[in-house]
């Protein structure tokens, strides 16, 4: 290896913000300045208002499909257990006559009890996450359809307070969106549990072999997806102001892609809060502005599902282009370890 | 006939082959034995076109071969029969047979099912496969599966069948049903190479054998000639360059770890052994003779299916390798680096301090503190002298060398007691071999960690350890002592390791 060890080298090395995120951020600021140089309601605090209450609920989607992707699997089932933890919530809020107060706790509780499942399924049974969440993503849009018959449940006013209201502008959804990713950044970058995760997803005979409980972080990763769904849809029903059951429909789609856009590495092992963030931004943005320019909403889904291939597309390019750069320089200077083939 | 002349081919880091000339007569067995690491995959991997060699040829039949290829190999009349059985589960034996040139209804692509059947039937008596050509691959024992394979290959019209560890999956019986029709089969006048770690099956089956060690031809001799003994020394008996390191000292009466019949039927059955503090004990043995396979059941990857462990005269309950890091302080330094050793995407910061973070971490804000990540990277870093530009430095980039140093250093780290240490120089170049040596030796000595030592390289681990346990057939059957005493040669000790092995 070329070029000297210091103990200097190592400390600024640190990256805060990588390249990928940085480029998102210009993307995202770009977007934003074309469509309030187009439009002219664009700026004014009720779309920003509608438009960051978006942001949010698709940056918690992500959030749900990103913390399976970062160990290595994926979950299907995000929607599903929207929608199953809807009907739960208006059960307990419409059927029970609970407060808010108790039905939140029962709402989280049935969307982590059903990634519980996932991940026993995928950890005990040794499904792999694909079976496993597509099956139970029928499974757990069965009962919700079975409950609750398609008919939406009343909320009590008091319960839309967080999803209808703002502080200064500013949505409290998007606000707590906002504190559990700032917490889910933290998790990943600086506590135990968050990097065995990430180890888990790089190479998971490595990190099993290096000590690390493999299949903890995986069940625990599908115990947290579940979570991050049912938040996402109480936050929803709050918003909408009743909770409907086909909540999560039209989740799978936008988990994908935000999660893919906001630079989460599909095999696993990298995740970024914030280029979630962004990746949401982005998303809502090329939606919002094709609502604006007036494109036919029946080919919506061709733009976004071209904009996922195009951030894939840009990835593989980073990745083609970043090993022909290492490799070029370094093959003369110093063997890389292949040698011998097994006998 | 094949005639290998002068072949040598280089990996980066190591000569695998150096110079090696054989002729394969047609009609006759050849045997290709050595240690591992000796050059029979490569050699095996250059005749069929897999590699090129980087000097020499391969003639066959007077004329050189030059295969850029396996396929244009196999369009010549080469086929290998791989160690690990490979085929199509679904398939039909006529299909999996025939499957390169099934026959058709002239050119409309539609396959006529009854010819290939009736083709097939022809190879399949051949090597005496007895059953409906219609039949699946599935439904098949692996020695059925095998012979499928070697009338694939008569299919192919070779003339030449390499035929690596034919014999690993099957049973007793199947071996001697499979050995019956490779004695028929060289009567046809197919050149048949056969690569195998069983002795027995050698002098059993082939007429000549040729022996392999560090890539280099030893010699070529009609097995009627030889003796169990004598290829043994062919195999393992070379002079011992390196000087010595001196005695291992260590503290006889500390007992850091006692295996007691330890057994996971299929794997390893009743070993049994001690391990005193800073000892360095090395596990001798060709590949599949129980060294890893014990190794994972003792750090609990794989189930253990009877025997105690006993960690510092308590009775160890392992059933995880957490447990074995975080209770016992057994680390395990896996073989396979690439796959299993290391996060080759993540920075050498991450895979030096893995095993440690949650020592780092603050108990109110579960913060690991950058600070002491960076404190004891460093200090790993510095002490085993890793040489990479930074921390941050992505672990792929690194040498095979430096690469071994990051996975051991994480179990140091770790402050393990005891270290597995499995291959350790496997794939690494000579000068980081020797100072992974050096290491391991003072490890032991200052550092006072006993070390568990796999090898199959037999000078290194004559020159390690103070004591070799000898494996063959997942036992334990022999032990050798004193091996680090400076009076006893190299000659005198591999010589007694051969005794085992016999």
């Amino acid at each position: 290896m070329p070029g000297t060890y210091t103990r200097q080298s190592s400390l600024e090395r640190r990256v805060l913000i990588p390249g990928r995120t940085i480029g998102l951020i210009i993307a995202a600021a770009l977007l934003f300045g074309v469509i309030a140089a187009y439009s002219e309601t664009f700026l004014s605090p009720y779309t920003q208002f509608v438009v960051s209450r978006l942001v949010a609920q698709f940056v918690l989607i992500a959030l749900a499909q990103a913390v399976c992707l970062v160990v290595g699997g994926m979950n299907l089932s995000v929607g599903a257990i929207g929608s199953l933890t809807t009907v739960a919530l208006g059960l307990c809020l419409e059927d029970w006559g609970l407060s808010g107060w108790a039905a939140v706790p029962v709402g989280l509780a049935v969307g982590a009890a059903c990634g519980l499942v996932n991940g026993l399924l995928i950890v005990k049974v040794k499904i792999n996450s694909f079976i496993v969440t597509l099956s139970t993503m029928f499974i757990f849009m069965g009962l919700r359809s079975g409950i609750s018959g398609g008919n939406p449940y009343a909320v009590p006013d008091s319960f839309t307070v967080v999803g209808q209201g703002n502080i200064f502008g500013v949505p409290y959804f998007f606000l707590v969106m906002l504190v559990v990713l700032v917490g889910v950044a933290y998790m990943y970058r600086n506590t135990v549990f968050g990097r065995r995760m990430l180890a888990t997803g790089g190479n998971e005979d490595a990190a099993r072999l290096s000590g690390i409980r493999t299949d903890r972080m995986i069940l625990s990763a599908n115990v947290l997806s579940g979570f991050f769904a049912a938040l996402a849809a109480i936050l929803y029903a709050s918003e909408l102001g009743s909770a409907a059951p086909e909540t999560g429909d039209s989740w799978l789609i936008v988990s994908f892609a935000v999660a893919i856009i906001g630079g989460t590495g599909l095999n696993g092992g990298v995740i970024s809060a914030l280029g979630i963030l962004m990746g949401g931004i982005i998303y809502t943005l090329i939606r919002h502005g094709l609502i604006e320019i007036k494109a036919n909403p029946y080919y919506m889904n061709v733009y976004l599902g071209l904009l996922i291939l195009l951030a894939i597309s840009i990835d593989r390019g980073r990745e083609v282009y970043g090993e022909r750069k290492r490799q070029a320089p370094e093959a003369v200077a110093e063997p890389a370890a292949p040698v011998e083939p097994p006998q | 006939m094949l005639e290998l002349k002068h072949i040598s081919k280089s990996f980066p880091g190591v000569r695998a082959l150096d110079d090696v000339s054989i002729t394969f007569a047609p009609g006759e067995i050849h045997a290709i034995v050595g240690e591992n690491g000796a050059g029979k995959s490569t050699l095996m991997n250059i005749i069929c076109g897999i590699y090129q060699a980087d000097e020499g040829e391969v003639f066959l039949e007077g004329r050189p071969v030059h295969s850029r290829d396996y396929r244009q190999s196999l369009a010549l009349g080469i086929d290998i029969v791989h160690q690990e059985i490979q085929i199509v589960r679904e398939n039909t034996v006529a299909e999996s047979i025939m499957l390169d040139k099934l026959v058709t209804y002239g050119p409309t692509g539609i396959i006529n099912w009854s010819a290939v059947n009736e083709r097939a039937l022809k190879y399949m008596d051949m090597v005496g496969l007895d059953v409906p050509p219609t039949a699946l691959m599935k439904g098949l024992s692996p020695a059925q599966k095998r012979l499928t394979q070697i009338a694939r290959a008569l299919a192919s019209n070779a003339r030449v069948i390499l035929l690596d560890e034919p014999t690993s999956t099957l049973t007793k019986h199947e071996v001697k049903t499979l050995f019956d029709i490779l004695n028929d089969l060289k009567k046809t006048g197919v050149v048949l190479v056969f690569v195998s770690h069983k002795f027995e099956e050698v002098f059993a089956l082939c007429d000549r054998v040729t022996v392999l060690r560090d890539g280099r031809h030893i010699e070529t001799r009609p097995t009627s000639e030889l003796n169990r003994p004598e290829l043994i020394r062919m195999m393992i008996g070379r002079e011992c360059k390196e000087d010595h390191l001196g005695r291992v000292n260590f503290s006889r009466d500390v007992e850091v770890l006692r295996v007691e019949g330890l057994t996971r039927v299929g794997k390893i059955e009743d070993a049994s052994f001690s391990l005193r503090e800073g000892e360095i004990l090395g596990l001798y043995g060709l590949v599949g003779a129980g060294r890893t396979e014990m190794a994972r059941v003792l750090i609990g990857e794989d189930r253990m299916d009877a025997g105690r462990v006993v960690v510092r005269g308590e009775l160890a309950r392992i059933r995880s390798i957490a447990d074995s890091l975080y209770r016992y302080r057994i680390g395990y330094l896996t073989e396979n680096r690439k796959e299993e050793g290391l996060l080759l995407a993540d920075t050498v910061r991450a895979n030096l301090t893995i095993t440690v973070w949650p020592r780092m971490v603050n108990k109110l804000t579960r913060w690991i503190s950058p600070r002491q990540e960076d404190a004891t990277a460093h200090e790993m870093v510095e002490s085993l002298d890793i040489r990479t530009p930074g921390l941050a430095q992505i672990a792929e980039n690194l040498s095979g060398g430096n690469q071994q140093k990051v996975s051991l250093a994480k179990w140091l780290a770790a402050d393990c007691d005891v270290l597995i240490i499995d291959e350790p120089t496997v794939g690494v170049d000579v000068g980081a071999k020797e100072q992974i040596h050096r290491l391991v030796r003072r490890l032991a000595e200052e550092d006072r960690k006993s070390i568990i030592l796999i090898s199959s390289d037999m000078p290194e681990i004559v020159r390690l350890a103070n004591r070799i346990l000898v494996f063959r057939d997942r036992r334990i059957v022999g032990e050798v002592d004193n091996v680090d005493d400076p009076a006893r040669t190299y000659d005198e000790i591999s010589m007694a390791i051969g005794e085992y092995l016999q």
